[in-house]
């Protein structure tokens, strides 16, 4: 039934595109998204994946391309990573507007300058803003579970925005993991041919991309919201289906681990969640009442699955593997706006692993220790705290 | 040719282009041309801003305004999707202003081109960033004003030549490359024709004037378009494989003169010995073209 | 109005912004008067009817002249065509062969047999005209149109007037005259041939008609005035085409001498040839002020006429068996006299003479009174009307070759229609000079179609175009097609078939082509091509524009690049 295998993440990810049959593909190499689209020219060129595969100039023109298809009715997909997100920034904004499903996998990596090819994730946070959904995803599985998931979200004709697929560039796309593969029929059943809701069709010509005046703007973005909000919920029923039909786990908006009666809750996102699941581990043998909440449905934020985990903690500590400069970790100030109108749990955001600065169990330990003393003495904390910072090269 | 009242232009009235818009003209004739089996991709330009306030839209065909800069790679990605789909019979054909073209979208242009998608860019060429009040573009003629290099005790506007998008495109060897201007609006409509039975990409560059730019009354755009024409300095040609295959012979040359002070634009050229001078640079302009051209 | 998803609209939803609220000035077509039109005794619609030729639509073409002129095959052979000389097209290269479009489209009529339509309401009242030449008969043409009981009496055998014995085969058949005539009778005008009046006439007339029209035309020929005239073997122009057309042609001799320059003269002299003589043709003037019409002038020179200009006839003198001898007396031409044309003056002492079997004298036709002395202010030139026809005496009206004026066939069907207009304004206790409104410029041209029903579809402006008011970038020097004819030769002269074998429908359209059809359409498409709002939009394809003033911005390119002049730019009342 079920085919396990062993895969390079970006292989696990191509391989979850080509079951899903889109019908263009465009993308612009950078590392470390490389991987991914490699592997889908060469299911191309050996005939395995019928797509148009459109080699572009740059991230902005596969972006546009991808933005193109879809607006032509056809499901569509692209890949990129710091640099080139930011360059595709323009284009995701303007598909969230327009409000065209497209999918692109966001392969974590920091952003110039200076330049470094290692995994962070400002690249993908950047984006937290346009309307684009965002999935972080843990391993290789997830990877893999949710890219199928991703095309479902997009093309519900409740949502129609654009959704990401976040992995740590290096971490999960250049290792080899377990998959357990998905046979084509399954997911022929979970998602069926792309039916649009409005596309480009000379039998019934439509206007896109009109400009709109100030007397309908704001209605105009509030719809925007609105799916993001309706997707909460769309995403949930997608991750249902998804289990009913091909056995893979509802792992819902986010993941809690340990946090029943957990005073102080750790939360993350991304394949630091692993580390961090294995750092609670060893405390709460040690009995210390730690939990972890893993974020993984970023964007629209579970402020309200957030809240409920939450509430009975004493402390929260937020790991952000970005920063949002002049201000705190993302991440950080969204829990932080989702708990603000509770008195307690006192949260303390810490900001680690920037371009792929590695975090171990210690510094989750020492993390945990830290903010549980804060908690305790009622310290008031401002800001983000920077782990293991090497103050002796400042 | 003409319509009765039930049929329908493709690009309907009600549109808000100033009156006397020389792109408006050349849009029609180009979906008559193309005819409605065919999806229009125009990047942010004057052409989409008066054609899609919100719910006022003049489309009969479907079509898209993504954004500024990527008219072309847009239009490669319908076109890689109707090729998926099987429906190479529809069309795609981006219509986007120099601005576009010449500047912000060359990137994508270039790979458009390059990967040889069957779309036929057309740019209307207005010399300027009209939209946005008249700045200054790559297309902007020698000594035009603009508001962003205007002429001024220092400064006789533009000092850099117009960029030669037409060469930049045929340097990429695509199927076919024309000029073409709004006041002959048949010769643009075979053009475009013309472009539709190629193979692969195909560039048209149409001289659109435009009476709020270059500052004269809305009645004489199609006279100032043929002055042009008629000068040298916008020749009417097309290129195939590398190979000029047709000329608009210009039956008799008006001086450059003529055609700059029906401008306001380069009026301060005007009425004085240097700006003679700089006269005669244009003017040098345009016979170059007519002899490289042989358009006499 | 609920917002759409992604800001997606429908297509073609700008229809709802009606852009035409931005005007300062509208657009309005505004026909102006053609100057070929202004020239045209008749009043054809001449702009009009080509562009109906051109546009293949032949049938509309024919109804278009027929609205003014009931005879467009005759008129298309035997006009002297005044609008050729004002066609503007003229300045630009050659004018439009007009006259031979008429031609056509008449012919085309002729041979499908094409009706006039018979009038909608029929009046009691009855008029009378004497004379069934081309006065008279346009004249019981458009009365009858009008619903008036018409009677055409003639007194030869056979109705037509001059254009029936004044004009020889090779020019006008005598089966076309025929085939125009027939259509008039189809509409109910009685033509009554052989009818003898006498003076009495113009009272009893009245009894029986509201009003009578006097077409009796110029019969008799001016004499030379000199010794001999009256020798045997001097004979009449008139007299001798005359004879010609009822079968019995004088006898000529070998060697015939014509005096005269105008039409008759000419025609004299190339039925001479054709009958077997050879012609010679004396006039006192040079070519120039020859008053026939100059390509007929060519046409008699190209068959073998020898024309000798600057020649006065002195007198004729009777050889002993052997013809007369006609004596002449060489001219230079001298200063102008009061009729505006410069005056032969004889050359003393250049005496010579022609020897010939016969000399026509073919210098001018005069009003023959035939008793009808009441009119006070008879004169040679015929009886003085006023412009509309009216004699003086009530009821009683003039026109055509009877009155002074231009003698032309084209002439003649101007003020036959001008009186019907009068006749009509007399019956009905109108002051005539209420038809003034249909004039068309200042020469005399007048609008039937506009008296019998006005279009208020266009503007109309009294404004004649001409050739600055035209944007003529748009046409293409071309020259005129050349009417195709019988080839010079020997072939030619030994009969009297048609001499002009008439275009086809290819060359007229490629002729018709040429027009610039000053102050009205000529389906150039212009408006349309330019206009950058689509406004403008038309249900039928052989028709002018109209203008879709819900829309139209008033940018004024179809104004400024209109060829012909037809759009004014009109401040938009507020």
């Amino acid at each position: 039934m079920e085919k396990m295998e062993i895969l390079e993440g970006s292989m696990a990810v191509a391989v979850a595109v080509k079951a899903c049959k889109p019908g263009v593909i465009s993308a612009y190499p950078i590392s470390p998204q490389t991987h991914i689209v490699e592997a889908l020219a060469k299911m191309v060129a050996d005939g395995e994946l019928n797509s148009q595969y459109v080699l572009s100039d740059s991230e902005f023109s596969a972006a546009s391309i991808v933005y193109g298809a879809s607006a032509a009715g056809v499901r569509s997909y692209t890949a990129s990573s710091s640099q080139g997100l930011l360059l595709m920034t323009e284009v995701i904004y303007n598909a969230a507007g327009t409000r065209l499903p497209m999918v692109l996998t966001g392969v974590n990596r920091a952003i110039s300058a200076p330049i470094s090819i290692q995994v962070d994730h400002q690249d993908t946070l950047s984006l937290r803003d346009s309307g684009l959904i965002q999935f972080y995803v843990e391993s290789a599985q997830e990877a893999y579970d949710m890219h199928i998931q991703a095309f479902r979200i997009a093309e519900d004709p409740e949502v129609l925005l654009p959704v990401m697929i976040c992995m740590d560039g290096w971490v999960l796309t250049h290792s080899y993991e377990p998959v357990e593969l998905i046979p084509q029929k399954a997911v022929d059943a979970f998602l069926p041919s792309y039916r649009p809701v409005h596309c480009l069709d000379p039998e019934h010509p439509l206007t896109f991309g009109s400009y709109a005046e100030d007397d309908v703007l704001m209605e105009l973005k509030y719809m925007i919201q609105g799916a993001m909000e309706k997707a909460k919920e769309r995403i949930g029923v997608v991750a249902s289906d998804f289990q009913r039909i091909t056995g893979h786990p509802d792992a819902g908006l986010i993941e809690a681990y340990g946090t029943e009666r957990a005073e102080v809750i750790l939360v993350g996102m991304g394949s630091l969640v692993g580390t961090m699941k294995e750092a609670v581990d060893a405390m709460r043998s040690d009995g210390i009442p730690v939990g972890l909440v893993k974020v993984r449905c970023y964007r629209p934020f579970p402020a309200e699955a957030i809240l409920e985990i939450c509430r009975s903690a004493s402390a929260v500590a937020v790991l952000d593997r970005g920063f949002s400069m002049g201000s705190e970790g993302p991440l950080s100030l969204d829990v932080k706006a989702a708990l603000c109108n509770l008195e307690r749990p006192r949260i303390f955001s810490f900001i680690a692993g920037l371009a792929g600065r590695e975090i171990t169990t210690e510094t989750i330990q020492k993390i945990t220790a830290e903010t549980m003393e804060a908690a305790k003495s009622r310290r008031v904390v401002r800001g983000s705290q920077w782990v293991d910072l090497n103050r002796s090269i400042l | 040719m003409a319509p009765t009242k039930d049929e329908q232009e493709l690009f309907a009235p009600g549109h808000r282009a100033c009156p006397g818009c020389g792109e408006a003209i050349a849009t029609r004739w180009i979906l008559k041309a193309t005819g409605a089996n065919v999806i229009i991709v125009s990047p942010t330009g004057c052409l989409e801003t008066f054609s899609s306030p919100y719910m006022f839209s003049p489309w009969r065909v479907p079509w898209v305004h993504p954004l500024f800069e990527n008219g072309a790679a847009v239009a490669s990605g319908i076109e890689a999707a109707l090729r998926y789909k099987g429906r190479s019979d529809i069309r795609v054909v981006v219509i986007g202003g120099d601005g576009a073209t010449f500047d912000i979208g060359m990137g994508g242009l270039s790979g458009m081109f390059e990967r040889g998608h069957p779309v036929p860019y057309i740019c209307y060429d207005n010399e300027a960033y009209m939209n946005t009040g008249v700045q200054r573009c790559s297309s902007t003629p020698l000594f035009a004003s603009t508001t962003t290099q205007p002429a001024g005790r220092k400064s006789w506007g533009k000092d850099r030549p117009k960029k030669n998008m037409p060469a930049i495109a045929m340097a990429h060897d695509i199927d076919y490359v024309a000029t073409a201007s709004a006041s002959y609006p048949k010769d643009l409509h075979d053009k475009v024709e013309r472009a539709l039975t190629m193979e692969g990409p195909s560039y048209i560059q149409v001289h659109t004037p435009c009476c709020t730019g270059w500052g004269f009354p809305p009645e004489k755009t199609i006279e100032i378009g043929r002055l042009a024409v008629n000068t040298g300095l916008a020749p009417l040609f097309e290129m195939e494989a590398g190979e000029v295959t047709s000329v608009h012979r210009i039956a008799k040359k008006v001086p450059v003169k003529e055609y700059l002070m029906a401008q306001s634009r380069f009026k301060h050229l005007m009425g004085s010995e240097e700006g003679r001078k700089e006269v005669e640079k244009i003017q040098r302009v345009a016979d170059r073209n007519i002899e490289r051209l042989g358009l006499l | 109005m609920r917002t759409s998803i992604g800001a997606v609209v429908e297509g073609g939803t700008s229809l709802n912004y009606k852009t035409g609220n931005w005007r300062e000035f509208r657009p309005v077509f505004v026909a102006g008067i053609a100057p070929c039109r202004e020239s045209c005794p008749a009043g054809i619609d001449i702009a009009r009817f080509i562009r109906e030729v051109k546009s293949q639509q032949f049938d509309r073409a024919w109804q278009t002249i027929v609205e003014e002129n009931p005879f467009p095959s005759v008129c298309g052979r035997v006009c002297s065509h005044p609008c050729e000389e004002a066609c503007n097209r003229k300045e630009f290269d050659e004018p439009l062969a007009i006259n031979s479009l008429e031609r056509f489209v008449g012919d085309h009529g002729l041979k499908n047999a094409m009706m006039v339509a018979a009038p909608k309401a029929e009046r009691r009242e009855r008029v009378a005209i004497v004379g069934s030449g081309p006065a008279g008969l346009s004249c019981a043409y458009h009365l009858r149109r009008l619903g008036y009981g018409v009677k055409v009496l003639e007194r030869s055998p056979s109705a037509g007037g001059i254009l029936r014995w004044g004009i020889p085969e090779y020019r006008l058949p005598g089966t076309i005259l025929d085939g125009e005539i027939e259509r008039l009778s189809r509409i109910g005008i009685e033509i009554e041939p052989r009818v003898s009046l006498g003076t009495e006439f113009l009272a009893d007339g009245l009894k029986d008609f509201s009003a009578i029209f006097l077409a009796l035309g110029a019969q008799r020929e001016l004499g030379l005035g000199i010794p001999g005239e009256n020798s045997p073997g001097v004979v009449s122009g008139l007299d001798f085409l005359r004879g010609v057309n009822e079968g019995r042609p004088a006898e000529l001799g070998k060697r015939v001498v014509v005096i005269g320059g105008g039409n008759t003269a000419i025609d004299v002299a190339r039925t001479a040839l054709r009958l077997g003589s050879r012609s010679t043709l004396i006039y006192r003037r040079t070519r120039k002020e020859m008053p026939a019409i100059p390509s007929e002038v060519e046409e008699t020179r190209k068959e073998g006429v020898e024309i000798q200009f600057l020649a006065s006839p002195v007198g004729i003198t009777a050889q002993k068996g052997q013809g007369l001898r006609l004596e002449c007396l060489r001219n230079r031409m001298g200063k102008s006299g009061p009729d505006g044309r410069r005056r032969p003056v004889p050359i003393e002492g250049s005496n010579f003479s022609i020897e010939s079997d016969t000399i026509v004298v073919a210098i001018g036709a005069v009003v023959d009174p035939q008793g009808l002395t009441q009119f006070p202010q008879w004169t040679e030139a015929g009886i003085a009307v006023d412009e509309w026809g009216s004699t003086g005496l009530p009821g009683i009206f003039a026109g055509g070759d009877f009155t002074p004026g231009p003698r032309t066939v084209s002439h003649a069907i101007g003020s036959g229609k001008k009186a019907a207009l009068a006749i009509d304004a007399f019956i009905n206790g109108r002051d005539k000079d209420h038809a003034k409104s249909v004039f068309l410029g200042n020469r005399g041209s007048l609008s039937m179609e506009d008296w019998i029903q006005p279009s208020p579809m266009v503007g109309r402006s009294d404004r004649v175009i001409a050739y600055q008011d035209l944007n003529r970038l748009y046409f293409e020097p071309r020259p005129r097609e050349g009417m195709p004819q019988i080839p010079n030769g020997a072939g030619r002269i030994a009969s009297f078939d048609e001499v002009n074998l008439g275009f086809s429908g290819e060359i007229a359209i490629q002729e018709a082509e040429r027009c610039f059809a000053c102050g009205t359409c000529s389906l150039c498409e212009n408006c349309y091509t330019f206009c950058p709002d689509g406004s403008l939009w038309r249900e039928d394809p052989h028709e002018p524009f109209e203008i879709d003033y819900e829309f139209c911005k008033g940018c004024g390119i179809c104004a400024h690049e209109c060829p012909s002049r037809f759009i004014e730019m009109v401040r938009e009342e507020k």
